[in-house]
């Protein structure tokens, strides 16, 4: 009875408008709870609207901002974190028979650093160049050296990859501005070839060059790339698109053959997305493990740095923190060029929509 | 403007001939030879010879290296060839008709010989006193390791909305979350692996690491079935309690699948991001003025629109999440129990698991991936167009 009695004493408040910007502190807390009240106050204050409390629109964006920002640095430094260690490992001893756990107290820097051990700062740099990947010792092949390595991994990512994107460019400009019979079942028949998985002709492809002796000498990592690749022809094919035909019809009127046209015309318009194509397979190509572990027999001088990172590793297994040097010499060239260069490459990702 | 244009074009036109009357002379002493035959547009003709020949080299390229060595793979596949085969590769295709009934090396083998084997080789594993079926174990790892990509895709599109808010220095993050995909991955599965030791530092901040070693994430050995198998009972009576040696590829597994996810975040997010950007912004505003709210906005408005890039990049990464094959090898090993499919390939082609690299039986092997890849991608695209009615 009593609680019917309390109903009927709150009904009539009801009526007043108790949205938060009409109604009185007074109201609002005489309808809910003071507690409801403060609860509010504090969402309020975080920029949450409730029943009793208008969050502002500026505390709600301050305060998502700062959420978001949080959130984003979090994940900033979960991303950065393994590449701090791996410069911080680098500069761990474990000295030549070091023990395995050598990393245990590494969190931010190394319990025991190389200059600690009475050798210099570069210490494991030093070695990878002067014994570590020497050619002979460590499993390296014979004729092996560090400034090996990197020539390998520059033949192998500069070659392919220049050559490459320019018989690439050359097809797509053939696809985009010149007018063929059949062009167009041509680029799907080509588009189609992207489907074929790699590991699937990986042994057809061992064969052929072994059978060619191309594996002995770099040739399997080089002539294939020399051919172009379809990914790269469809997108600066994409690209090419968006420059006005008139371009190339001018041209063709003011008598420049389609040879002239491509180096004067097409190459110099399209430098954006050749360029930005160019060096994302020139990253591929520098990191390219696997092409070098299958093709390239491990006796030979060809194999290059991330093969010879694997050759040490399986080799050297006490003495790790040189792997960890080589780890960061292998990717420091890679990161300074998309530094150098973030803008055109994540700008011409944006901009095809793909991932590599 | 278009009229001055033409002008000019016209003017240039005729400046050429007045330039060089002689060859239009002889143009006009050739054309009445020619004309009982059909008459060939010059500009056409110029046409196609030209576009024929600026993509001969992506032409060649793509049907020497991709469809010809498919064919071959194809081929090779019903036959008995090794790598180190004293006939060469062309002339065995083409005198395929003899080699495929009847064997050099053992005389039992059909034409269908190495896909039976792909399907029913079993191996017997000492230490866990199993026969198992070989492929059904790889194919297994290779799927588990795709746990990985609905993962990556909620975490990708939580910092792409992160991201893709009106704040300063989004383009900046970007950046730094697309580091590792530049990254060399050997690279990063040595630092991950050291990274993950049982003193590392991850064992390190979870508090795992103790005196005498630490949580073992990544062990081929027996160790680590030997302490889960006292963990999870050595009296159960269920054999797959009591002898869990698949407990040895769980955790490596996750420590793959962590850094895949790691590795390939930034490249994702940029996907994401873009296809934010896209998203119409109009009616988003609607939306917002008939009083929906952040929630529903995103799910009523945004993802609808990103639905191309989602589908995309389930597409591709389910392509390559079946071609998995240098982290789980470089991590730890040939193990039957991480490896994945692709290093079949790899170890019965090309590296002689059998006593002799058998590059048939690698085929064979492609051949399946080849289907088993076709037959998802199909399978998904008509679960997309049944989405769509």
């Amino acid at each position: 009875m009593e609680e019917m009695e309390n109903m009927q004493v709150v009904e009539p408040v009801e009526e007043v408008d108790l949205t938060p910007g009409s109604a009185s502190k007074e109201q609002i807390i005489k309808h809910y709870s003071p507690f409801r009240y403060g609860v509010g106050a504090v969402l309020a204050f975080f920029g949450f609207s409730s029943k009793t409390h208008r969050a502002s629109k500026k505390r709600a964006k301050l305060v998502m901002d700062i959420a978001t920002y949080v959130i984003l640095l979090f994940g900033t430094f979960i991303m950065v974190y393994p590449f701090w260690w791996m410069i911080a490992g680098s500069f761990a001893f474990t000295g030549q028979s070091g023990t395995t756990d050598m990393f245990n107290e590494l969190v931010w820097w190394p319990s025991s650093m190389t200059t600690q051990n009475g050798v210099g700062l570069f210490y494991n740099y030093q070695w990878l160049f002067t014994s570590g990947f020497k050619g002979g010792s460590n499993g390296m092949p014979k004729g092996y050296s560090y400034w090996r390595a990197i020539l390998n991994n520059l033949i192998y990512s500069i070659v392919p990859v220049v050559v490459g994107v320019i018989t690439s460019a050359s097809a797509a400009f053939s696809f985009a501005k010149i007018q063929w019979i059949g062009r167009n079942q041509v680029f799907f028949f080509l588009l189609a070839a992207i489907m074929v998985p790699g590991p699937s002709i990986m042994v057809t492809q061992y064969v052929m060059y072994d059978q060619m002796n191309w594996r002995t000498n770099g040739l399997a990592l080089i002539i294939p790339g020399l051919f172009g690749s379809i990914m790269t022809a469809f997108f600066i094919r994409q690209f090419l698109f968006g420059l006005p035909t008139s371009i190339v019809e001018a041209a063709k009127i003011d008598g420049a053959g389609y040879f002239r046209i491509f180096c004067g015309f097409i190459l110099p318009l399209a430098m954006p997305a050749i360029m930005a194509q160019g060096l994302l397979s020139f990253m591929g190509c520098w990191n390219n493990y696997m092409g070098s572990f299958i093709m390239v027999p491990q006796s030979s001088p060809w194999i290059n740095l991330p093969h010879a990172m694997y050759v040490l590793a399986n080799v050297n297994t006490e003495n790790q923190a040189p792997i960890i040097a080589a780890s960061v010499l292998c990717v420091l060239p890679v990161l300074i060029l998309f530094a150098a260069f973030q803008k055109l490459i994540i700008g011409s990702l944006m901009l095809t929509g793909s991932k590599e | 403007m278009e009229e001055n244009a033409t002008m000019s074009v016209a003017e240039d036109v005729a400046s050429e001939a007045i330039v060089a009357p002689e060859a239009v002379a002889v143009a006009e002493e050739a054309v009445p030879q020619k004309k009982k035959r059909k008459p060939i547009n010059q500009q056409k003709l110029q046409d196609n010879l030209w576009g024929w020949a600026f993509c001969l080299p992506l032409i060649i390229g793509t049907v020497w290296f991709v469809y010809a060595a498919l064919i071959m793979a194809f081929l090779l596949s019903f036959t008995d060839y090794t790598v180190g085969n004293s006939v060469p590769l062309m002339e065995y295709l083409f005198t395929m008709g003899k080699h495929i009934a009847t064997n050099m090396d053992t005389g039992a083998r059909d034409a269908g010989y190495w896909y039976k084997f792909v399907f029913t080789h079993t191996v017997r594993n000492t230490f866990a006193e199993i026969t198992y079926n070989e492929m059904g174990y790889h194919l297994f790892n290779t799927v588990f390791y795709m746990i990985g990509i609905p993962i990556g895709m909620i975490l990708s599109m939580f910092f792409a909305v992160c991201m893709s808010r009106d704040i300063k220095g989004g383009n900046v993050f970007r950046v730094l979350y697309y580091l590792p995909c530049v990254a060399s991955s050997i690279s990063i599965i040595y630092t991950f692996r050291i990274m993950f030791k049982e003193t590392g530092v991850i064992n390190q901040m979870l508090g795992l690491a103790t005196e005498d070693g630490g949580f073992r994430w990544i062990d081929q050995g027996a160790t680590t079935a030997q302490t889960w198998g006292s963990l999870l009972g050595k009296d159960s009576t269920n054999e797959f309690m009591r002898n869990p040696y698949w407990c040895q590829g769980i955790f490596t597994k996750l420590v793959i699948i962590i850094m895949s996810v790691w590795k390939g975040l930034g490249g994702t997010i940029i996907l994401y991001v873009a296809g934010l950007s896209g998203v119409n912004a109009a009616t988003k505003e609607a939306a917002q003025i008939d009083g929906a709210n952040g929630w529903q906005i995103f799910w009523k408005v945004t993802m609808p629109d990103l639905y191309p890039v989602i589908f995309y990049n389930i597409v591709t990464s389910v392509i390559g999440g079946m071609q998995i094959y240098a982290e789980p090898v470089l991590m730890q090993g040939e193990s039957w129990l991480t490896s994945g499919y692709v290093s079949l390939i790899w170890r019965y082609g090309i590296n002689g698991d059998l006593g002799q690299p058998y590059a048939s039986l690698g085929t064979a092997y492609g051949m399946v991936l080849a289907v088993m890849i076709f037959v998802l991608t199909l399978f998904q695209f008509w679960l997309d167009s049944r989405n769509k009615d």
